[in-house]
């Protein structure tokens, strides 16, 4: 490894949690995410966005039926896209609890850096024009399709909605992306080169084109009953389930967050990433180990000093194996004793932004001193050697949490995030 | 159809295309022939979609030049009236 002393500023900036903003299928306010969390109630449902007769699949987590489109209202705003709606509506929150915006406009300028991390970005906007194109012909199309379907209209929209003027971009690495965002802004931050970045990650895309293609290539379960239906590490597990959603959290340095008296809601300690560079989907024990290895390193900890792991834990047979072996691989003995918890069978897979969903609830854990439980996991997976969480929630120790993140295209993304201070 | 009907006709639909096309929510039943294209707060490239939309809806072909002097809805309507809508 580099000596990463030389290429930071003299003396490392902390990098604090500020606001956080939520939208998933357990609801668009975190107390709300969290009751459903510790009383085991999954949002994964039956699918109402389109009709699903034809599919193999017919489940899904769906953000509940009308918050969006009431939180876009209140900012006096139209349905654009979905995964460009839910981006806005959790920045708004997470902007507004970091004390950054008031809740009602005028708001003016600020140097606020936007990253959002996306699976599939503007699939809605793709489908629309994809429908259009086959049913009119070129002449047909939309004169806005390209700014509508363009990735970053993401960040771009949030950037506009709230006039912030630091840069604006999106990370697109499946479902590492809101990962690497995160982890982007931390390092922009602890490096110097941003005071404050509005960072996390937005996917909606639940239309019959998005779906359909997810519906055929083998990873979703085909268990019926929602509830039963997502089984991380369970050894009947099926596959996963796809869920909508977005999150958002406000970094800067603590000096700047005391300095202003912001409510601290945690830190980000370290980050570490890698590629597996060997299979398009299937994942490697050894990249996502060394991903882990490198954030543990980064953040200048030994794996026994980890009180919590919030694992990607997608549900599917290859990745929860292999998971497993490659956090017991990085983090030794310790793997006996840590925590473990996976909460896609409460959410779905929310693909690009399941990192920041999962960053959230590992930040809303450690605060409680808490974590919830793990659902359908009656028979864990002998393959799957590692503390996992049963049925009942559990008390955690105060100290620093590791979230896994790993995506199609062997991209590994690992945060270690601390309470708060 | 009178002359009047078929101008109120022709605002309600265009009511209803705005709709779809604006970025913000505003209180349509609030526009009527006298309300300025601007105070409408659409862009050139919100314009663009309207005329998309007005083009997919009305079956009428309007370039951008042809709204240029247009200065509220009322002139708008004539307009798609005149050009077969």
């Amino acid at each position: 490894m580099p000596d990463r002393s030389s290429s930071r500023i003299s003396s490392p900036r902390r990098v604090v949690v500020t606001g956080m903003g939520i939208a998933c299928a357990l609801g668009i306010e975190e107390a709300v995410v969290w009751k459903n969390l510790m009383a085991g109630k999954t949002g994964i449902g039956h699918l109402r966005a389109f009709d699903t007769t034809a599919y193999k699949i017919r489940i899904g987590a769906e953000v509940p039926e009308g918050l969006i489109r009431g939180k876009l209202k209140e900012l006096r705003r139209r349905p654009i896209d979905r995964a460009l709606d839910l981006a806005v509506v959790v920045a708004w929150d997470a902007l507004a609890q970091a004390n950054l915006i008031t809740r009602e406009p005028p708001w003016s300028e600020q140097d606020v850096a936007v990253l959002y991390g996306t699976g599939v970005g503007s699939a809605q906007s793709h489908f629309n024009a994809f429908s259009t194109f086959f049913e009119k012909g070129p002449r047909g199309l939309r004169p806005t399709t390209v700014p509508r379907c363009m990735y970053n209209a993401i960040s771009a929209g949030v950037s506009m909605q709230f006039k912030l003027t630091g840069s604006n971009y999106v990370v697109v690495s499946a479902c590492n992306s809101a990962a690497n965002a995160m982890g982007t802004a931390f390092r922009m931050i602890r490096d110097g080169y941003a005071e404050k970045v509005l960072c996390g990650g937005s996917d909606g895309f639940f239309d019959p084109f998005f779906f359909g293609v997810w519906n055929n290539i083998g990873v979703l379960s085909p268990i019926e009953d929602p509830a039963k239906a997502c089984r991380p590490f369970a050894r009947d597990r099926r596959g996963t389930v796809l869920g909508e959603g977005a999150g958002a959290i406000v970094l800067e340095t603590l000096d700047g967050a005391s300095a202003r008296g912001a409510r601290i809601r945690g830190e980000i300690l370290g980050y570490g990433e890698s590629s597996d560079a060997s299979h398009i989907t299937r994942p490697s024990g050894e990249g996502q180990a060394k991903a882990i290895r490198r954030a543990l390193d980064d953040a200048g900890l030994q794996p026994r000093e980890i009180a919590l792991i919030n694992a990607h834990g997608t549900a599917t047979h290859s990745n929860d194996a292999t998971e497993s072996q490659s956090v017991r691989s990085a983090l030794g003995p310790a793997a006996d004793r840590i925590p473990v918890m996976a909460n896609k069978s409460y959410f779905g897979h929310v693909l690009g932004a399941s990192g920041i969903l999962e960053t959230i609830t590992t930040l809303l854990a450690l605060e409680r001193g808490m974590a919830p439980p793990n659902l359908n996991l009656e028979n864990p997976d002998p393959a799957c050697s590692l503390n996992l969480i049963g049925k009942e929630p559990v008390t955690i120790n105060r100290g620093p949490a590791m979230k896994n993140s790993f995506g199609f295209g062997g991209a590994n993304g690992v945060l270690i995030v601390g309470p708060t201070i | 159809m009178s002359e009047k009907s078929k101008t109120e006709s022709i605002i309600r639909k265009l009511r209803e295309i705005m709709e779809t096309c604006a970025m913000e929510e505003l209180d349509w039943s609030k526009y009527g022939p006298d309300s300025t294209i601007e105070s409408l707060g659409l862009d050139s490239l919100t314009i663009l979609d309207l005329l998309y939309d007005v083009e997919q809806e009305l079956g009428v072909h309007l370039e951008a030049r042809d709204i240029v002097s247009i200065r509220n809805m009322g002139e708008m309507a004539s307009l798609l009236i005149d050009k077969g809508a």
